[in-house]
């Protein structure tokens, strides 16, 4: 009874104040539009007129990203160096009512900075300072433009040490499958996955301690920066940096990130191995994962191993596997490499004993490479999905109970096909025997709009079939926050939507983006 | 959400929608990057984004975005438009980096813009207007009489050149008419190592800075033009110093799209182009070259786009400089195919002087921090714009070819 009325209060105010919104939105639409002099005079001031541009030519790479989210054209671009300059623009956003949405890259996954409602894009490109490297206690500080690039290279030259002793070289973070220039900031506040996935968990884990400016322009300090210039820790406080943290830049602006940085283990391996069906390849990962002594274990189905995928859908031979796993291992010398070799054999032929349908498979030795030398703008330029000419990329990106993988992904399967796309799917395990990612890349055309629907309809079609499930989407775009919201606890959206509207009454920083607000 | 051709009016850009539409928006052109066993490379690379920085000037993602805007009619023209398009110096640095299917097309899809951008009322620079509206006349885009092209060779020289050789030297607009200390040191050096060689009394513009503006209608009879000159002088080849004309005489005029443009000019066959560096290096390799004197000097060498990222010749200049006695090659930390650009290209330098020069100013304080005292290269266009950030920024640096470093000191064995 409870939840139907907090379902119906909920909706009932959802109606009301998308109505208001609204009215208020057509009226004062023309006073915010990205001709209005008086707020690109005020933008000017603030940063330079050189960092702020209201020009169609200069607004329209930020209307879209790779993925099918609707185009929608900011008012105005701009981009602050400083923190101050931060809470300036957010003050006069406040005062004039006018969205500002976070953006370094949009190489998210589900239009994330595409601007529902117009308003400011803020792109803090500029703002690309690598402020520190600890190499004793093992954590870096960045500002919200640095890239993968950037970061990688300058941690690959930094050495663990202590007391200027060095143990060994190179540090590195989790390098996901993404472009370099995606901004590793960006990235790690959204649940962003990386390479040491199965080892230490999702990037978000990673992190250490924040500074953010509120939608309300002040400045707070999360975690142990909040009470030292040491930023390794936000614990054993309380977890505010939850307030910020997946929330798609709808909280706040994080301008300043502590992260976790990991010694480069000198020796690495991967293993790869086959297997019939997606039940066969869940029991070998779920196994293997059992003994953590993995940095990450992925499986693809078929139409994900292709290069490119196949587009339109087309049948899988049927004498080949459904899926093709490779694992990361490492180590501090060639013994422990060999002793985890011998683990994962030893997995393997337990499997085999037990009737698991594994296929002895060596990935090529590129494909190899493409795993351990991240981050890498071959494996993250997106090239393997292209070919199919027209550009669009897009995914259902979950988490989900490894035990679904396979029931999921047999639903999957149905509904792609049905769409007539590729089922190419991606299991990885995440730190143990919790959750993982399941996803399906899915190229499509973008100079097609029965295309482009067809990818829209088939996504939101497996993301509604995979809540009950335990399924969760991560950098949701807005259809797949709908359906989320549509199933949540009812509690859970009261307190999403309190805690939103607390933090930023005026509902500026990158309305829409929750379902709610 | 999707981006449908409908504006078919703008023909040269819509043969490439195909291509363009390949482009998925995921940024890697815009940033300088490479990481393996053996690299670990990290910068910005786009000079045009470097300068205006937002997503529209950086790397290839904007302007495929903007190309997209225009094509299917959710972009109009402006002179916005024109100033995105005009302000890139098509260096190629986000082709390098780019690693989806429009890569080949990228600075093909450049210049179909600008040629698009001509036929709209928007504002092309002043300075490319102003040359492209004489050079009709004057054949060389520095507003200079054509009858003077040949000043720069001494009538000593000229009157010893052959009728007929196996090479034409291909000059170029630059070294006749400005750096013509580039020019006269070329054909000093070609007569030392005893190249069967001629100069050409009635050389054009190679039509460079014509098809870099998108000036395809204008480029037309430059091509054909320069194609008839071998036949002329019972040559096999054309010498170039410049690396400019080295890109448009051994890509535009003999490669089919993307690389160069028979589709509009037809192919020039038979025909051999090589860069003075790599006849140099070919002679080195052969022991045909003898070293008289030295350069005893720290040098660090800048790859010219046109040479470098558009050419992939990058091993040749550094091969020949370690050759000569005395000198200690420096490497910028952006080299090769992640070098970092002069500024000049694309129309920039006519177009946009103040911003030309800043970029150059940048790379010459990139070359001061390896501490060489000498600047080389092997584009008279980059040794401009070079020695203007040079004088502009009172560098310590001395800028010179590598031409001039070998003619003095070299002999044919």
């Amino acid at each position: 009874m409870e939840k139907i009325l907090l379902n119906f209060e909920r909706g009932t105010t959802q109606i009301l104040y998308m109505s208001v919104r609204y009215l208020i939105l057509k009226f004062e639409g023309e006073k915010l539009a990205r001709g209005n002099k008086e707020i690109l005079a005020k933008l000017e001031q603030i940063v330079g007129q050189e960092y702020v541009s209201n020009e169609e030519a200069n607004l329209i790479p930020y209307s879209w990203d790779l993925t099918w989210a609707e185009p929608r054209m900011p008012d105005y671009v701009v981009m602050p160096k400083t923190v101050t300059e931060i809470q300036r623009i957010l003050r006069l956003a406040n005062h004039q009512k006018i969205p500002v949405i976070p953006y370094v890259n949009a190489t998210n996954i589900g239009g994330l900075c595409v601007p529902e409602e117009g308003g400011i894009i803020m792109d803090l490109k500029r703002m690309d300072q690598i402020i520190k490297i600890d190499p004793e206690t093992c954590y870096a500080v960045i500002e919200p433009g640095v890239s993968h690039a950037q970061l990688s290279a300058a941690l690959k030259a930094t050495n663990p040490q202590w007391e200027g002793v060095e143990f060994s070289k190179g540090f590195e973070f989790g390098w996901g499958v993404h472009p370099a220039s995606a901004s590793v900031l960006a990235m790690a506040i959204n649940h962003g996955i990386g390479h040491l996935n199965g080892r230490l968990g999702i990037n978000s884990q990673l992190l250490s301690s924040m500074e953010v400016v509120l939608p309300t322009a002040e400045v707070v300090k999360i975690g142990s920066c909040a009470y030292s210039d040491s930023w390794h820790s936000f614990l054993p406080l309380p977890r505010m940096d939850g307030l910020f943290t997946g929330w798609m830049g709808t909280t706040g602006i994080v301008t300043k990130l502590g992260l976790w940085i990991f010694p480069i283990r000198p020796y690495r391996d991967v293993l790869t191995i086959a297997a019939a069906s997606a039940k066969d390849i869940t029991k070998y990962m779920v196994h293997w994962r059992h003994y953590s002594l993995c940095d990450e274990v992925t499986a693809v189905s078929w139409w994900l191993a292709q290069i490119p995928i196949t587009f339109p859908y087309k049948d899988k031979p049927k004498d080949a596997p459904e899926f093709f796993s490779y694992t990361v291992i490492s180590g501090w010398t060639e013994e422990e490499l060999e002793y985890k070799r011998k683990m994962w054999k030893k997995v393997v032929q337990e499997e085999k004993a037990r009737g698991t349908q594994l296929i002895d498979f060596e990935y090529p030795e590129e494909a190899k490479r493409g795993r351990t030398e991240l981050p890498s703008r071959i494996v993250g330029s997106t090239k393997n999905y292209s070919k199919s000419c027209g550009g669009g990329l897009a995914w259902p990106g979950t988490f989900a109970p490894c035990k679904s993988w396979p029931i999921l992904y047999e639903k999957w399967k149905e509904i792609y096909i049905r769409h007539g796309l590729s089922p190419a799917t991606r299991f990885t395990d995440y730190q143990g025997a919790h959750y993982g990612m399941l996803r399906c890349m899915t190229p499509f055309d973008k100079r097609k709009p029965e295309s482009v629907k067809a990818a829209r309809d088939a996504m939101v079609e497996c993301v509604r079939a995979g809540i009950p499930l335990g399924m969760l989407p991560y950098k949701p775009p807005v259809e797949y926050m709908n359906e989320l919201n549509a199933a949540a606890d009812a509690g859970y959206v009261y307190l999403m939507t309190k805690i939103k509207d607390m933090l930023d009454p005026n509902n500026i920083m990158n309305p829409g983006k929750l379902g709610v607000r | 959400m999707a981006l449908e051709l409908k504006n078919t009016s703008l023909k040269e850009l819509a043969k490439l929608y195909d291509y363009i539409s390949m482009c998925t928006h995921c940024g890697n052109c815009k940033y300088g990057y490479e990481w393996g066993k053996t690299a670990n490379f990290a910068a910005m690379l786009c000079v045009q984004g470097d300068k205006y920085h937002f997503d529209s000037y950086r790397g290839s993602r904007g302007k495929s975005a903007i190309a997209k805007g225009l094509l299917s009619n959710k972009l109009q023209w402006s002179d916005a438009v024109s100033h995105v398009l005009f302000t890139c110096t098509g260096c190629g640095a986000c082709q390098q980096m780019c690693e989806t299917d429009i890569k080949p097309y990228i600075l093909r899809m450049f210049e179909a813009l600008r040629y698009e951008a001509w036929k709209q009322n928007v504002a092309i620079p002043e300075g490319i207007k102003k040359w492209s509206s004489t050079i009709g006349v004057n054949r060389n885009p520095y507003l200079e009489k054509h009858e003077n092209r040949l000043d720069w060779l001494p009538s000593s020289i000229r009157s010893s050149l052959p009728k007929k050789a196996e090479y034409i030297y291909f000059a170029g607009c630059t070294a006749s008419y400005r750096q013509k200390n580039v020019a006269l040191a070329t054909v000093k050096l070609l007569q030392k190592l005893k190249v069967d060689f001629t100069v050409s009394e009635d050389e054009w513009c190679c039509a460079s800075p014509l098809l870099r503006t998108g000036q395809y209608d204008l480029a037309k009879e430059f091509v054909e033009h320069n194609k008839s000159l071998p036949d002329k002088y019972g040559a096999s080849g054309f010498i170039t110093t410049c690396a400019g004309c080295y890109r448009t005489l051994s890509r535009d005029y003999k490669m089919d799209p993307p690389e160069g443009y028979t589709d509009k000019f037809g192919k020039m066959e038979g025909v051999k182009v090589i860069h003075t560096i790599q006849l140099i290096e070919e002679m080195l390799n052969k022991g045909e070259i003898e070293f008289t004197g030295s350069f005893n000097n720290t040098v660090t060498y800048h790859d010219p786009c046109h040479l470098g990222r558009h050419a992939e010749v990058y091993e040749a200049p550094r091969n020949v400089l370690k050759a000569i006695p005395g000198v200690n090659l420096v490497e910028m930390y952006r080299n090769r195919k992640f070098s970092y650009c002069c500024g000049a290209g694309g129309g920039v330098r006519g177009g946009f002087a103040d911003y030309s020069l800043e970029t150059s100013a940048k790379r010459v304080r990139e070359a001061e921090s390896t501490g060489a005292s000498v600047l080389t290269s092997t584009c008279p266009f980059c040794w401009r714009n070079l020695t203007d950030a040079i004088e502009m920024t009172k560098s310590p640096l001395k800028m010179v070819d590598i031409v001039e470093i070998l003619e003095p000191i070299v002999k044919r064995k």
